[in-house]
């Protein structure tokens, strides 16, 4: 564990503290002040950005869960986000049950799906258990597809009916926005306090030898699934609130593509923090965003180039950081992060 | 009956093409242990550059063929020394996530060339015409697809068995310690593995594209063929064949008989079971470890 120099624990609650240095303490205040205040001057576009970056690193910090901390790779962490959308979706339309149930049983739904696809992990790992769930992907969007196509939709839309928390109701873009931010950060503390607790530890130790743990009393059986079904958990989650913001959803926005992003995002932003799902979807959202704004303007200067320019600069920029990041610097901007802080602390010598 | 006949031709046609491009998967996998997920980008990539020059350009196909198969030979050479060097005894999740990058970008690349190239398809280079075999009717294409499937498996283990290009892979293959230590480059042998994957990715890749067109949805055939080489064992360039046939015909089978929208998830319906109940495949060699 990374431990601060030159502050020294005098209390076991200091010792347990998350924000440990009172700059470190007034940073998270500021930055919370910031966002808090944020649609006073920002207009939708910075609004919908931000939410869209929020709901990515909801279902990023599950997979990080999963792949981060417990080493179980999963490359189809979108699928369990369809599940999450379309159960709380459909037991919204269905039955009519209240927005804040639908939510959590999404969130179960897609966590009991996950530890479906979890299953293979006990006998495979690596390679194959990412093909299981590559495959799981495309079976869970067939299942969406194809046979029930009155209750979900078929392959065409699912209208989303509108979210009410209480009596109020959710329309306009700074109520979701409040919405997103307030669930953000309350997974991102769950997530957090989960990875420092017992089950954290156990996680680490399969990631980092599974045997070993095994042989220190560690049930693979028990916290392998656990992963699977905490970290789907997360991406129903997620799926749930996106179904909720943009109120249409179709299988085309739960895609193979998709699940490889998310995973780069992570590989980015670092595995096995809490703060790399966040440097990651902001990294890739920013470069996404520039891509589509430089498209059109290198279109207006070579006009040969054709209207996909835009698509095809974020495919292409995504794969060149994504092996730059995995060549360069594996261990994602996280852990230049800790570096940067660490140069700051130890400033004027280098360590 | 006829049907039946029919579906089952044109199944191990289709799987005979999946087949060969699970060959380039295994090779790659035999070389470096290392799983290209790029495989159908390289699949449609291929395809498209075939296309370039052939339709677009008019070459006639014989020296079209010679020359991309070249561009695409060296460009999979290349790729071994950037960025797959470095990825050698890196953790599975980043040799995933590399070739996946470099599938991104081979996407984001053709979408950009090739975009606005809708509905394409090869120029004719045989006179497609209906012949009748065993009195069900087959198109020529089709046979001719077979054979020359079951041509370029016998000349790739032929490779692989006489030539010392292909003895050198497979030492490299074994154990690369051993094999540098009996003066094999094992860079070489896998940057060549990557040029041969390349290579017989686009040859699938102009097969399939003659047969259904050339279009973007031929990246999907990738992981068509990682099932394929999963059913008959990672190691096994015969169960590679033999995997790619049997989800094709289960393919064609489902989609003459169920339904569309099965045929597109059954070779992952097979990889889940495959990966359940026989992780090793028909072929593979089985690596006694407990999870």
């Amino acid at each position: 564990m990374r431990r601060v120099s030159g502050i020294f624990d005098t209390s076991y609650i200091q010792d347990m503290s998350i924000f440990r240095t009172k700059y470190y303490s007034l940073g998270i205040a500021i930055l919370i002040l910031f966002f808090l205040i944020l649609p006073l001057f920002g207009n939708d576009f910075w609004l919908a950005f931000v939410s869209t970056t929020a709901v990515t690193v909801i279902a990023l910090q599950g997979l990080n869960i999963l792949a981060g901390y417990c080493g179980q790779i999963s490359i189809g962490h979108t699928a369990f986000m369809a599940v999450g959308a379309y159960t709380s979706t459909i037991l919204a339309t269905q039955l009519g049950l209240p927005f804040w149930l639908c939510l959590p049983i999404g969130g179960v739904g897609a966590g009991l799906v996950g530890l479906l696809f979890g299953l293979p992990s006990l006998r495979v790992k690596g390679y194959y258990l990412a093909l299981t769930t590559i495959a799981a992907q495309y079976l869970i969007i067939y299942m969406i597809k194809t046979p029930f196509p009155e209750i979900t939709g078929g392959a065409i839309a699912l209208h989303v009916p509108e979210v009410k928390l209480g009596s109020f109701v959710l329309s306009t873009e700074t109520h979701f926005y409040y919405f997103i931010m307030m669930m953000l950060v309350i997974m991102t503390f769950f997530a957090k306090s989960l990875m420092r607790s017992h089950l954290g530890r156990a996680f680490v130790a399969i990631r980092d030898n599974d045997i070993v743990s095994e042989a220190m009393g560690i049930s693979l059986y028990k916290y392998k699934l656990m992963a699977f079904f905490i970290g789907c958990f997360y991406a129903g989650i997620a799926g749930s609130v996106w179904a909720a913001y943009v109120r249409v959803i179709s299988p085309d926005d739960f895609t193979l593509t998709a699940s490889i992003w998310q995973m780069g995002m992570l590989i980015i932003g670092g595995l096995g923090s809490t703060l790399g799902p966040f440097f990651g979807a902001i990294f890739i959202g920013a470069l996404r965003e520039i891509c589509v704004i430089v498209g059109p303007w290198i279109t207006s200067i070579i006009p040969q180039m054709g209207a996909q320019i835009s698509a095809s600069l974020v495919e292409m920029s995504f794969g060149i950081t994504i092996i730059l990041f995995l060549v360069l610097e594996p261990r994602g901007i996280s852990h230049r992060w800790e570096i940067l802080k660490d140069s700051y602390r130890f400033w004027p010598f280098s360590y | 009956m006829i049907t039946f006949v029919q579906l089952l031709i044109s199944g191990i046609s289709v799987g005979f093409i999946y087949g060969l491009i699970a060959v380039g998967f295994v090779l790659i996998y035999k070389s470096s242990q290392i799983f290209n997920f790029a495989q159908g980008e390289m699949v449609m990539f291929g395809a498209f550059l075939m296309w370039f020059f052939l339709g677009h350009m008019g070459m006639p196909p014989a020296l079209g063929i010679i020359l991309v198969l070249a561009i695409v030979g060296l460009a999979g050479y290349g790729l071994e020394r950037f960025p797959l060097r470095p990825m050698i005894g890196q953790p599975i999740l980043a040799t995933i996530m590399i070739t996946m990058g470099i599938g991104v970008f081979l996407r984001g690349l053709a979408l950009l060339l090739w975009s606005t190239n809708i509905g394409i398809k090869f120029p004719d280079i045989i006179a497609e015409k209906t012949v009748s075999v065993f009195n069900v009717p087959i198109s020529n294409v089709t046979i001719g697809i077979f054979f020359f499937g079951l041509i370029l498996v016998i000349l790739l283990s032929l490779f692989f068995n006489y030539t010392r290009t292909g003895l050198h892979m497979r030492a490299a293959a074994e154990n690369h310690q051993l094999a540098q230590s009996m003066g094999i480059r094992v860079t070489q042998a896998i940057a060549q593995s990557w040029a041969i994957a390349a290579i017989v990715a686009t040859i699938g890749g102009f097969l399939l594209g003659y047969v259904r067109g050339i279009d973007f949805g031929l990246t999907e055939i990738g992981l068509i063929a990682i099932a394929a080489a999963l059913v008959g064992g990672l190691e096994s360039f015969k169960g590679a064949i033999l995997g790619g046939i049997i989800i094709g015909v289960a393919q064609t089978f489902t989609g003459g008989y169920i339904g569309y929208g099965l045929k597109e998830v059954v070779p992952f319906f097979i990889m889940v079971l495959v990966l359940i109940f026989k992780p090793y495949g028909l072929f593979g060699l089985v690596k006694i470890e407990r999870v």
